[in-house]
């Protein structure tokens, strides 16, 4: 009994943290920044940058700007999929949602979430 | 495409826009406004009863359903199902584009439900685990329905509670949930451990251990169709929520599939990506650690508020969760529809289209492979927001009233409205979190 109730602390505890960071993104940490329309994402080597969340319309010509130490290629979570490659250096690429949802764009080896569309 | 998915994608495209805080708020004060009202308005001697409850349902239908050859139908139509799956699973090819996958997470997980609460307990009816039991039965000349030993009470419904953990484990924790081989082996596991254990324990086996059928029988105590003393009976959906009958584990199971749902939409909060990103332990390790959390939380705060309250001599506190746990059952299916609504229409609907190309070499076997997609909900954002938050709230009202005519049946008439606080508290939390986790998403 004392087990479980440790294993449930623990457990308790390790929920309680993660629920503990800020809604807002840190404007210094984030390797990744969005003027409207125009989203920035920088790699460098396998580091992924945290998650971003953009608001962008319906149909509306978002470009990300991608800057990177070596060539790569992202996977977006529309409908239909679409797979993008960037090269090493500063590409732009353009990705444009017709319809309302959240779309999940995610880098390829290493596998990571980079961004989310927020389409509404 | 090895590995790409390996952050759980799942399957479908773009996910539901989170709903408005705004909807979110007006659900939860809802909620909690009725849920006093009921506790202060409702009546004070039960009003269910499963020896009396219901008027019989037309002669013609009681007919139709119970006629041997629609039984033996509808085992037809699961036996089929389960084939193509089965030619799917076996020698179709290994991409998303195999039907395999909408009908493992999508036809059978997500649309039992809906199936259930609209026909009642529609899995009991074409699982393909009891017919292929009625079929050794019938080569050995032995009944089905009895087995070697009698199903001990003790193990109740915990068996289903395991084999619904196992599921919701592939669908939302395991990184290879998209690949073929994981769900053909999980389907076998899950196709010998019930035919063994029918031929063990005969039929009983399923009513309490299959946990499709232990899940689809439940939803149908939300359908208006039952039965008393074998005749088919039509009720109101909270009389007939009524006669669950309360077994050992049923807490659990309500426990893992409440607790599991939350986690689906927990782990998609930018929050929880970002932890998990960052953290230095694998996601995977934490995406397992908070599912079993979610799920033995649910589980524990449900026991814990049905169990506070004062009782009588004639109720044991113990028994109390299982007693209640029935009520937990229209905030699982408010939620369930709130969760999974968009997902099932287009999903459910894609995988129609993909079916009829089971090896994916191209051919239109069913005739559905040329239909178009299904987009309006997705292109309605609003009305699928307050969609979502109407569900979650009426599932609330439906959960309050079952809980309130069940604990004035079992409780001493002193405690009868304090007793009732607790197990409250956790529902308005239950639906508050709901709502909040649709918010968050």
């Amino acid at each position: 009994m004392r087990r479980v109730a440790l294993l449930a602390t623990v457990l308790t505890t390790l929920l309680a943290l993660s629920g503990c960071g800020s809604d807002d993104p840190d404007p210094d940490s984030g390797s990744g920044s969005t003027d409207s329309g125009r989203i920035e994402v920088t790699f460098e080597g396998d580091e992924a940058p945290e998650v971003q969340r953009v608001p962008v319309a319906v149909g509306e010509k978002v470009e990300i700007v991608i800057k990177s130490d070596q060539p790569g290629e992202l996977h977006v979570h529309s409908d239909p999929e679409e797979e993008l490659d960037y090269e090493e250096g500063t590409t732009t690429l353009t990705v444009t949602i017709d319809q309302p949802g959240v779309v999940d764009i995610e880098r390829h080896e290493p596998e990571a979430l980079v961004l989310q569309l927020e389409v509404s | 495409m090895e590995g790409w998915d390996l952050l759980a994608h799942g399957l479908g495209g773009p996910a539901d826009l989170p709903i408005p805080p705004e909807l979110a708020i007006a659900g939860a004060v809802a909620a909690l406004v009725v849920s006093f009202t009921i506790l202060a308005v409702a009546w004070r001697s039960p009003r269910y009863d499963a020896a009396t409850s219901g008027r019989p349902a037309p002669a013609w239908l009681a007919g139709v359903v119970d006629h041997p050859a629609y039984g033996v139908a509808l085992r037809v139509v699961g036996l089929l199902g389960f084939g193509w799956f089965c030619l799917a699973a076996v020698l179709g090819r290994d991409l998303l584009t195999n039907p395999v996958f909408g009908m493992f997470y999508v036809w059978w997980w997500v649309g039992l439900v809906p199936a259930s609460v609209l026909l009642g307990p529609v899995w009991k009816t074409i699982s393909p685990v009891r017919s292929l039991n009625a079929g050794f039965a019938r080569l050995t000349g032995s009944d089905p329905d009895r087995g070697l030993v009698d199903y001990p009470d003790r193990l109740g419904h915990w068996p289903a509670a395991v084999g619904l953990y196992a599921f919701v484990w592939i669908e939302l924790v395991y990184p290879f949930s998209t690949e073929l081989g994981p769900v053909r082996l999980w389907v076998a596991a899950y196709v010998a451990a019930m035919l063994l254990g029918g031929a063990v324990f005969g039929s009983t086996f399923y009513e309490r251990a299959d946990p499709f059928e232990v899940y689809s029988s439940l939803c149908a105590k939300l359908s208006p169709w039952g039965r008393r003393d074998g005749d088919l009976v039509v009720r109101s959906p909270l009389a007939n929520l009524d006669t669950v009958t309360p077994r050992a584990g049923l807490v659990a199971v309500v426990g893992v599939l409440f607790g599991s749902t939350a986690f689906d939409s927990f782990r998609d909060s930018l929050e929880w990506i970002r932890f998990t990103q960052a953290s230095t332990v694998s996601t995977v390790l934490l995406d397992n650690l908070a599912l079993l959390a979610f799920c033995a939380g649910v589980t524990l705060l449900l026991a814990g508020g049905a169990a506070a309250t004062g009782v009588g001599p004639d109720v044991r506190r113990r028994e109390l969760p299982n007693l209640l746990a029935h009520s937990i059952v229209p905030i699982i299916v408010g939620y369930i529809v709130a969760h999974y609504v968009n997902y099932f229409v287009e999903v459910g609907w894609d995988t129609l289209v993909l079916a009829s190309d089971p090896l994916s070499n191209g051919a239109n076997w069913l005739g559905t492979g040329d239909l178009d997609r299904i987009t309006w909900l997705s292109s309605h954002p609003t009305f699928l927001a307050s969609l979502k938050v109407v569900a979650v709230v009426i599932g609330h009202v439906v959960a309050a009233v079952a809980a309130h005519d069940r604990a004035v049946r079992i409780l001493p008439r002193h405690h009868q409205v304090t007793g009732q606080l607790p197990m409250l508290a956790v529902m308005v939390c239950f639906t508050a979190g709901g709502l909040y986790l649709l918010f968050a998403a």
